[in-house]
């Protein structure tokens, strides 16, 4: 750093002004992926939104269903973070306990879903959960009267889907979280007389909570996005946000409207990623 | 393509994608695609391009040279698109009747060039201002014959409203602008045939509500009823007769009545700002002009071709399955695109309320 620092204090402006323009340079790739893939996209969406003033943003906030798909949206999306938040944290604890051979087995196994097409998972429950399907057979099998019980093409189904998708993205910040805690100050508790669940109730958890928070957020995010799950594993009543923006540019053909509600899901997941942006990230408590 | 005869689910994701090009290409990322000859015609994808390639395009590229490269995913969505985009990517989308009326409506195809298109051999009603409607489908109720025998099968959509005489669910389109849903329902509350048009949706949604909004599974794609008729998830659907004779063809015990079926069609237009627009209007001849190629294409699809004289080539066995068969006159329904055009939006609309109240 010092070398770094004086070498650059010894550079003349000109020659400072180059390995700016070089360290710009490296910048180009990343600024033309963005801009071409992403920035161009979402201005031709703002322009196409804006196109008749904020009649497209009118029309779309008086349709009698997006509120009921906004409520859909955030029930289905905070219910799929809590259940996914609760078997992620026993995930990540088991992995963090676990001898190293096991640990790369349990890893594997939680990355698993990332290398796994998300139609080929949703087609996969589907097939588990129908109703003449594995799961109601073998419960038929075992003597049970499944009677009128549908799993497939409902909410459940849909959350069944969707924290299976999740999941990943729930155990690695816990895990990352849980790793950086001390191991001894849990041996500290129990020395002082605690008990190993108070010791864990009153030590590990409280320590592991700004990953249990980053992995809520992060997965509510995602959640609020999904789009062929609802289709596949819901029924219509389940119909999410994504979904009500197909609806709008395919069935109806309303690009205005399918533009200014793009919008809106853009503007109102912003302020989630601005939150998930200030959550205090791994390293900042419990660790050495 | 949300109220097309489609194929598989993975559409709607590859549809996006096109979107998305065309929103590129719209930005000046594309062009150079279209205008040098070849005709890129969007039609559903799948096996029906199979089909369509089989039938009609190895032989038009052999006598005409003009080269055609087809795609999936036709929509109004990828018409409007095309018109804000010059010259199209797509010189020739294939729509709905209901789509191309609004297509017409929002001035998204040229005038059909009846120099090149002189149709002679179609029928009045299928020759439009703007496109010809050169393919036949018939709606149908399809059952399971595992579950359903054949001396139990229905023979009326009221049947297959009958709960208490084939209990289960039913499997019906989700996208009631192709597929009949609320057509169905009336007829299953008793309204003639020849009465369903203005439809009434209120009373439609009171039908479905006789069934059960538990007793339905919707289908979001053409394939699906037949996928869930085989594997057992419903013992009765609507689908198409061009899904459900190819099933029976490669061995499904799938059973199907032409009778109070629905009888609607598509139309090719060329899209307004096409490069190619002549190459394009040729191909759109000879789909409709060239016998023995329509006949190849009803063969292999089981869907009617508008060639008048195509039919005369076709085996009699089969003719009668088709839509335009004299035999279903008076027993099937004409899907009434220009009711359809005037109030997809607001119908629409309304089915997506109630199905989510």
């Amino acid at each position: 750093m010092v070398a770094m620092s004086t070498a650059e204090a010894a550079a003349t402006p000109r020659q400072r002004r180059r390995s700016r323009a070089g360290r710009l340079l490296l910048l180009l790739p990343v600024a033309v992926l963005y801009g071409l893939l992403m920035l161009a996209p979402i201005a031709f969406i703002v322009k196409t939104s804006f196109s008749a003033g904020l009649e497209h943003y009118r029309g779309v906030l008086a349709t009698p269903v997006l509120w009921r798909v906004i409520e859909n949206t955030a029930v289905i999306s905070a219910t799929t973070t809590l259940v996914a938040l609760v078997l992620a944290y026993a995930y990540a604890a088991a992995l963090w306990r676990a001898k190293p051979i096991l640990r790369v087995v349990l890893l594997g196994l939680v990355l698993l879903p990332f290398w796994t097409g998300v139609l080929v998972k949703n087609f996969a429950w589907a097939a588990l959960l129908q109703d003449n399907g594995v799961i109601l057979d073998i419960l038929r099998g075992l003597g049970f009267d499944t009677g009128g019980l549908s799993l497939l093409h409902n909410r459940f189904a849909v959350i069944v889907g969707m924290v299976h998708y999740v999941l990943p993205y729930a155990v690695l910040p816990i895990y990352v979280t849980l790793i950086a805690i001390d191991w001894h100050l849990v041996r500290a508790a129990q020395s002082l007389g605690a008990s190993f669940p108070r010791a864990v109730w009153n030590v590990i958890l409280p320590l592991s909570l700004p990953g249990v928070l980053a992995a809520g957020l992060l997965v509510f995010i995602v959640s609020t996005g999904f789009f062929i799950t609802p289709i596949i594993l819901g029924s219509p009543r389940d119909m999410m946000i994504a979904n009500l923006v197909d609806f709008y540019a395919h069935q109806i053909v309303d690009f205005g409207g399918a533009a200014a509600l793009a919008m809106l899901v853009i503007a109102g997941v912003s302020v989630l990623v601005i939150a998930y942006q200030r959550v205090p990230k791994e390293g900042q408590y419990g660790s050495l | 393509m949300s109220f097309k005869i489609r194929g598989v689910s993975r559409r709607r994701f590859l549809s996006e994608a096109a979107l998305g090009a065309a929103a590129l290409s719209a930005l000046g990322a594309g062009k150079g695609f279209a205008g040098d000859g070849a005709v890129n015609f969007a039609c559903y994808g799948g096996s029906y391009n199979d089909n369509i390639t089989k039938a009609f395009l190895e032989s038009f590229e052999k006598k005409t040279g003009i080269k055609v490269s087809l795609g999936a995913d036709a929509s109004l969505a990828l018409a409007k698109l095309q018109a804000s985009v010059d010259p199209a990517q797509w010189d020739i989308v294939e729509l709905t009747g209901p789509e191309y009326e609004v297509a017409v409506k929002q001035d998204l195809l040229l005038p059909l060039d009846t120099g090149l298109v002189p149709a002679s051999k179609v029928p009045a009603e299928y020759k439009g201002t703007h496109g010809i409607k050169y393919a036949l489908f018939l709606f149908v109720m399809a059952w399971d014959r595992r579950a359903i025998p054949d001396e139990k099968a229905p023979k009326s959509w009221a049947d297959f409203w009958d709960t208490a005489k084939y209990p289960g669910k039913r499997s019906l389109s989700a996208n009631i602008g192709d597929g009949s849903a609320l057509e169905a329902a009336l007829l299953a509350d008793g309204v003639a045939l020849n009465k369903l048009y203005p439809l009434d949706v209120d009373r439609a949604f009171k039908s479905l509500e006789r069934l059960g909004k538990g007793n339905i599974i919707w289908h979001n794609t053409n394939q699906e009823p037949i996928q869930q008729l085989t594997s057992g998830e419903v013992a009765l659907a609507s689908s198409f007769n061009g899904r459900v004779i190819p099933a029976q063809r490669s061995g499904a015990k799938i059973g199907f009545t032409p009778e109070y079926g629905g009888v609607s069609g598509d139309y090719l237009g060329v899209a307004k700002t096409s490069g190619n627009a002549q190459n394009a209007f040729k191909l759109i001849d000879y789909l409709i002009s060239d016998d023995e190629a329509s006949a190849e294409y009803i063969k292999l699809t089981t869907y009617t071709s508008v060639n008048a004289d195509a039919l005369k080539l076709v085996a009699p066995e089969l003719a009668d399955t088709l839509p335009t068969s004299p035999k279903l006159k008076g027993k099937v329904f004409i899907k009434d695109d220009a009711w359809w055009a005037t109030n997809l939006e607001k119908t629409l609309l309304q089915f997506k309320q109630w199905q989510l109240a």
